[in-house]
Parts: structure tokens; C-alpha cells; sequence
């Protein structure tokens, strides 16, 4: 028990930045249990709660991650049960990280319909109503973060369009079914228990089975007939640099994206908000890989004669050709789909630009990150997708202000300048030393 | 003029308030083969790494074949090969496409000796590197900076994982590389008798200072294991200066001693009455010597 506890501690208060957030979470719920209790109910009250739930969760994010080095290690299989005591930290890790929500439900429903928890108490029906509410939302919670975290693990363990691809069909599964579910309060507790048991059985199992799995795979040729699949020969031939910066197939990206974003204009075309919500996320991901261009470029740096100002204008024209493809494709099949289902006008001319901005900016952050991912960038990154998000929200609006829109897509034009003009600077005195490609890569077959 | 492979002057290197590498000074010329050693964190990588511009010095400067390292044309990178110590392998390819992707990279790229060395070190161009040991990416690592000839190779620990008939094999292949005395070579290396057999200089390193730095046969003069004998007093007196340890037992002392020059010899000898044999040492022995 006392390693899973550490374990949890690790996931939640391991570097500054995650107990900053845990720490941050926990601060916010308290405030947020005075805020609702003694304040008078307005949208921005609620806010506490939210941040609350976000930071927490945001707190334990890199658990996905550690929780997959250490499931990959040989080490773990030489620790007393350490493959069991690994899966019980991610379990509890899950049943913690949903406590703020579960807790704060009952306390902000009554203070929204303007009674007091300690009368409530004194009906019986009102007790049982809040505590059912309390628990639905809990287990919904539960249910979202642990998939959360696997789309989490998928992306950051995963650092191709193969881990992309089922990180964005979870998440374009959530949206629609948990979340929905959570914000109009119709799932049932049991449903809830029975996913729950089921879920993390089935994950259970075949997490304490792998190492038998593995083996037994291996042992008939299985990885073997996975990795024969060629992927730089003629097709990549003559774009070298391309090849080692990782921008050589823009086609693999494309094909990533096209089933979650099939899945998302199936379920969601009929709310257009959600749907431009989803896509501002796609054109985020498709400039969130040059996150990996200056580890990357080391091994340009002896075998081209750029200097390091040079290297960063390849580089850069090198994403662009990349990102340029997949951006390109995502506008026209949003110009396709808006005019076939007859969307609002207002929604495609400012959803089209705010694609390419998603797509701008992220690539930008991504050429910013030259010594590994640090408060400034998390922090521009979460205010640029908030942004981007909020005016998918604001096109969506039945009376959309258009001239709002497009000043911010203007603010945010001249934030892609500021972002490229950090980013040069940056990599013209580009230290190698601090920011290599990731250890883990290297040592995979050990 | 013969024109350097390297020279560095005053070169510094901090992280934050960590002092890494502290104001060294060196030439590297061609036909020197170099052997860098240093415990762990000594700053081995970041020295090798500086020199190659992959990090740009806190103070000083670096110039490889006399052009800064933190600018170096394509002209000279040409002349330059370079194994890390984390390889930096493309996992999605095989063995013959990541040779042909980084041969492109350079026109004088010798096919005929990858093609011999991949046969003799048993490296097959048709496997997948991510199915790769660790060892064989290492061998691929190595074949990567031989392939275009150059004329300053710098390696970083690059016999870490291989097996030892690999390391002969390896060692073997350095040995004919520097055989025309017209190429630098520069390695690090934690197997302190690859580094006696291979190097004609040593750099040891201590705490970001080369502690030492000059040809094998004067660091072996320099440093030795003195065996004094002579009288109890004369023993309980004897102070040897620039001494690293000193162990007294009777009528004899052993005195470990840095600086050492048969004038000193001399001297000791006639000063205090002392008989005095000197014990060659290997380099391990002095190494560890020197960090005790």
C-alpha cells in the first residue's frame, strides 16, 4: 500500500508544474465550496469549480505517461507484485482525481436553486437526491478521466500519427457520450458501476497479462509481421531532411485524422458549434508536431552547412510543406461538408481562418519548445487553445458577431508574428544540450 | 603551417549556476589521437558537444579547423564525423535506408568501405532498426561517422555497449582510420586499456578542468609509485611535494607522486638519505589515482 501511495503522490506532486496544479486544484475547490455557499450564483462562481476540477486534473497528467515507462521497464517485472501495485496507483489515481466534481455537485446545485444545504438535510428525498446526483457525477467523472488518461498515454508514449489517430477517436468518443452524458445528468449510477467494473477489468487483465502476451506474440512472429512494413524507400527519396525531421509523409497525419474527423461530422454536424469545436482542435494537432523540431534538427546540425538561424528556415519551410497539406485538406473538407449540409455563412468565413490560425500557432509554440516544455509555453498553449475554442464558441452563437471574430482572429494573426520572431531567436542560439529526442526511443529494444 | 584540427581558448561552459566545463585551453592537430577521460558528470559529453557547436560556449571560444564551432560552414561539417552518445537512428527504417539517407548527405560518402564494414561486423543492411539491440545501433552509429572519410572524428563513449569482439573490431577500424596520420581523433571512453591501447594523448578531466592533458609515455613518467626506503626517522619525516597519497609502514613508505622528474629523484635521494624505486603505472591505476 505504501508504494501505491507514493506512486500517487509521484503522479500528482512529481515536478513543479504538476504540484503547482494539484496544489492549485485543491486551493480552487475550497474556494469555490466558500464562493457557492456564500455568494450570490452567477455563471463566473461556477468558473471555481471548473478551474478546480481542471487544475486537479491537469495536476495527475503525467501519470499517464510515468505510469507507461514504468509499464514498459523491465524493472517493474523484478518488483514484488509491481505490475499489481503499478495498475492499483492508476486506479486510485482515477478514484481521487474525480473527488472535486463529486464534491462540489451537491454544494453548487443547491446554492443554484437557492436553498441551503442544512435544509435539504431535513428532507429525506432532497438528501438521497443530492447524494444520488453527487455519485452519478463522481462515477461519470471517473469513467471520463480514465479515458482521458489513456488518449493522454496514447499521444505522449506514442509520439506518431498511429498514437494520434487513437488518441483523437477516444477523446471524439467522449465528447459525445460521457460529456453529453455528465451535462445533461441522463446517465444512471449502475451504468456507470457496470462500465466502470468492466472497464478497468478488461484493463486489469490484460495489463497483468501482457508480459505473457508479448511473449507469446513474439514467439510466433507477431512484432515482426507488425514492423515489415516499408516506410522510406522511394516514396521519401530525395527529401532527406524531411525524412529526419519527420515532415516527409503529410499523408500519414491525413489518414490519422480522417476517421475521428468522419466520426465527429457524423455525430456532431447537427450542433455546428461542436463541430467547429472539433475541428479547431484537428488544426491545433496537425501544427502541435513541430513540438518536436529542434530535438529533431541535432541530427541536421553536423550534416548540413546552415547556420542555426538557416536550419530554422528549413525547418520552418520544411512543417509548412508538411502542416500546409493537412491544413489545406481540413479547410476544404470543412468548405465541402458547410456547403453541402448549408451551414451559416458567418460560421465558415470565420471558422476558415481560425483553422489556419489553430494550425499557425501551434506550429510556432511547437518551434518555441528549444529546451524542453516549460510554464511560459503550457501556459500560452492552454491561452491560445482557450482562445481558439471561444471563438468556435462565439460562431456558433445564433447572432454572431461577426466583427468580434475577425478583431480576434486579428489579435491572434499578429500573435502567429510574435510567436515566429520568439521562436527564430530561440533557435538561433538553439543549445542541443537541452533538448534531445526522447531517451525512451533509444532504449525501446534493450 | 599544419592547420589545427581544433583549438580552444578559455572555453567555458555553465548550465544555471553549474560550472560544467572551467576555462580550457587545447589544440587538437591531425594525427593526434585523443582519449578523454573523466568520472561521470566530469563533462566529457558537453566538452565533445561544445567543440562540435551542438552547444554554444558560456565563455571562450572553440574553432574547428578554424572556423567558430557555433558557425561552422557546410565545407568544413563535411570534414567532420561525429558518433553521440545516444544514437540518433531514424527507428522506422532499415539499416540500408538509413545509410543511404545520411550518405546523401555527403558526396564523398565510401560505399565500398561501409559495405566491407557492415559484412566484417556482421551488421545486416536489411534489418529494421527498431528491432535492433542496443549494441548493433551502436555499431550503425559508428559506420554513420565513418562513411564519408573525415578528417576530424570526434566519439562519445562509443564502445559502451559492444560486445567484446566488437570493441576489437572497432578499435581495429580506428587504428587504420588514424594509420595516415592526416586525421584527428577524439574519444571518450570509460575502458580506461581501449584508451591506453588506442590514444597517443589523454585528456583527463576533473570537475570541467583538464587535470591533464599531454602524450601517454609523459603521463605515465609523470605519474608513478615511489618506494622509499631508509631509516624509521627519516621515513616518519619524508614529505614529498606534489605527493597523492603517502602510506608509511616501518622502514619503508609509499608515496604516490604527480610531477615526478629524475632531478626530483635526485634531490629526495640526496636530501633525506632515502633509497627510492619508482613503479611505473597504467593508466587505469593512475586515473584512479588521480580521483581518489
Amino acid at each position: 500500500m505504501k508504494t501505491v501511495l507514493r506512486l500517487v503522490y509521484t503522479y500528482f506532486m512529481g515536478t513543479a508544474v504538476t504540484r503547482g496544479l494539484t496544489l492549485s486544484g485543491v486551493a480552487l475547490c475550497l474556494l469555490a465550496l466558500l464562493a457557492v455557499t456564500y455568494l450570490p450564483q452567477t455563471a463566473h462562481v461556477l468558473a471555481f469549480a471548473f478551474s478546480s476540477q481542471l487544475a486537479f486534473f491537469l495536476g495527475s497528467a503525467s501519470m499517464p505517461l510515468m505510469f507507461g515507462r514504468m509499464a514498459k521497464g523491465r524493472g517493474v517485472g523484478l518488483l514484488p507484485h509491481g505490475r499489481l501495485k503499478l495498475l492499483a496507483s492508476a486506479f486510485l489515481t482515477v478514484v481521487i482525481v474525480a473527488l472535486p466534481a463529486g464534491l462540489l455537485a451537491p454544494v453548487v446545485y443547491a446554492a443554484g436553486n437557492s436553498f441551503k444545504l442544512s435544509d435539504a438535510l431535513k428532507y429525506p428525498g432532497a438528501v438521497d437526491f443530492l447524494l444520488g446526483m453527487a455519485i452519478l457525477i463522481y462515477t461519470s467523472l471517473t469513467l471520463l478521466a480514465g479515458w482521458l488518461y489513456l488518449a493522454m498515454w496514447f499521444l505522449g508514449s506514442q509520439r506518431n500519427a498511429s498514437g494520434l489517430w487513437r488518441s483523437l477517436v477516444i477523446v471524439v468518443l467522449l465528447i459525445f457520450v460521457p460529456v453529453r452524458e455528465i451535462q445533461e445528468l441522463s446517465g444512471k449510477i449502475e451504468w456507470n458501476l457496470v462500465q466502470l467494473a468492466l472497464t478497468w477489468m478488461v484493463f486489469g487483465a490484460a495489463f497483468m497479462a501482457w508480459p505473457r502476451i508479448k511473449a507469446a506474440m513474439a514467439q510466433r512472429g507477431g512484432w515482426n509481421r507488425s514492423t515489415r512494413k516499408v516506410v522510406a524507400t522511394r516514396d521519401t527519396w530525395g527529401r532527406e531532411v524531411a525524412l529526419i525531421l519527420g515532415t516527409h509523409n503529410p499523408w500519414l497525419l491525413v489518414g490519422s485524422l480522417a476517421l475521428p474527423l468522419l466520426m465527429a461530422t457524423r455525430v456532431g454536424l447537427q450542433t455546428p458549434e461542436i463541430w467547429l469545436f472539433f475541428l479547431t482542435i484537428f488544426s491545433v494537432v496537425t501544427g502541435a508536431f513541430a513540438g518536436q523540431a529542434a530535438a529533431r534538427s541535432r541530427a541536421l546540425w553536423l550534416r548540413r552547412g546552415w547556420s542555426r538561424a538557416e536550419l530554422f528556415a528549413e525547418v520552418e519551410r520544411s512543417f509548412w510543406r508538411h502542416n500546409g497539406i493537412v491544413s489545406g485538406l481540413l479547410l476544404a473538407f470543412m468548405v465541402a461538408i458547410g456547403s453541402f449540409t448549408h451551414l451559416p455563412g458567418e460560421l465558415l468565413a470565420g471558422g476558415l481562418p481560425l483553422l489556419v490560425l489553430g494550425t499557425a500557432l501551434s506550429t510556432y509554440l511547437g518551434f518555441m519548445i528549444t529546451r524542453g516544455l516549460r510554464w511560459i509555453e503550457i501556459a500560452l498553449a492552454s491561452g491560445v487553445m482557450l482562445t481558439l475554442m471561444a471563438v468556435s464558441l462565439l460562431l456558433s452563437q445564433e447572432l454572431v458577431k461577426l466583427g468580434l471574430v475577425f478583431a480576434i482572429e486579428a489579435v491572434l494573426l499578429a500573435l502567429v508574428f510574435v510567436l515566429r520572431t520568439v521562436a527564430r531567436r530561440r533557435w538561433s542560439r538553439i543549445d542541443w544540450i537541452e533538448c534531445r529526442p526522447p531517451r525512451t526511443l533509444v532504449a525501446r529494444q534493450a | 603551417m599544419i592547420e589545427s584540427a581544433v583549438q580552444a581558448t578559455h572555453l567555458s561552459k555553465s548550465f544555471g549556476a553549474k560550472q560544467v566545463i572551467d576555462d580550457l585551453s587545447f589544440q587538437v592537430a591531425p594525427g593526434d589521437v585523443i582519449g578523454v577521460l573523466g568520472k561521470n558528470g566530469a563533462g566529457k559529453t558537453t566538452l565533445l558537444e561544445l567543440m562540435l557547436g551542438f552547444t554554444p560556449p558560456s565563455g571562450g571560444g572553440v574553432q574547428i579547423f578554424g572556423h567558430p564551432s557555433v558557425a561552422l560552414p557546410g565545407d568544413v561539417k563535411v570534414r567532420v564525423g561525429f558518433v553521440p552518445q545516444q544514437d540518433e537512428l531514424l527507428e522506422q527504417l532499415s539499416v540500408a535506408d538509413q545509410l543511404r539517407v545520411i550518405a546523401s548527405f555527403y558526396p564523398q560518402w565510401d560505399s565500398g568501405l561501409i559495405q566491407r564494414l557492415c559484412n566484417e561486423w556482421g551488421v545486416d543492411p536489411r534489418a529494421r532498426i527498431r528491432n535492433m539491440s542496443v549494441g548493433e545501433r551502436q555499431k550503425l552509429s559508428i559506420l554513420l561517422a565513418f562513411g564519408h572519410k573525415p578528417d576530424l572524428l570526434v566519439l562519445d563513449e562509443p564502445v559502451a555497449s559492444l560486445d567484446p569482439i566488437a570493441r576489437r573490431q572497432f578499435l581495429e577500424q580506428l587504428v587504420d582510420a588514424s594509420a595516415g596520420g592526416d586525421r584527428a581523433i577524439i574519444f571518450s571512453s570509460h575502458i580506461v586499456s581501449d584508451i591506453e591501447r588506442l590514444a597517443n594523448r589523454i585528456w583527463i578531466l576533473k570537475g570541467g578542468r583538464l587535470d591533464w592533458q599531454g602524450d601517454l609515455d609523459s603521463l605515465k613518467e609523470s605519474i608513478v609509485r615511489l618506494h622509499v626506503r631508509g631509516d624509521a626517522g627519516a621515513i616518519a619525516s619524508v614529505a614529498v611535494p606534489g605527493a597523492l597519497s603517502l602510506r608509511r609502514e616501518g622502514n619503508f613508505a609509499t608515496v604516490m607522486v604527480r610531477d615526478w622528474t629524475p632531478e626530483r629523484q635526485r634531490e629526495l635521494e640526496a636530501r633525506a638519505s632515502l633509497s627510492i624505486d619508482v613503479e611505473a603505472l597504467g593508466l587505469e591505476e593512475i586515473f584512479l589515482e588521480l580521483h581518489r
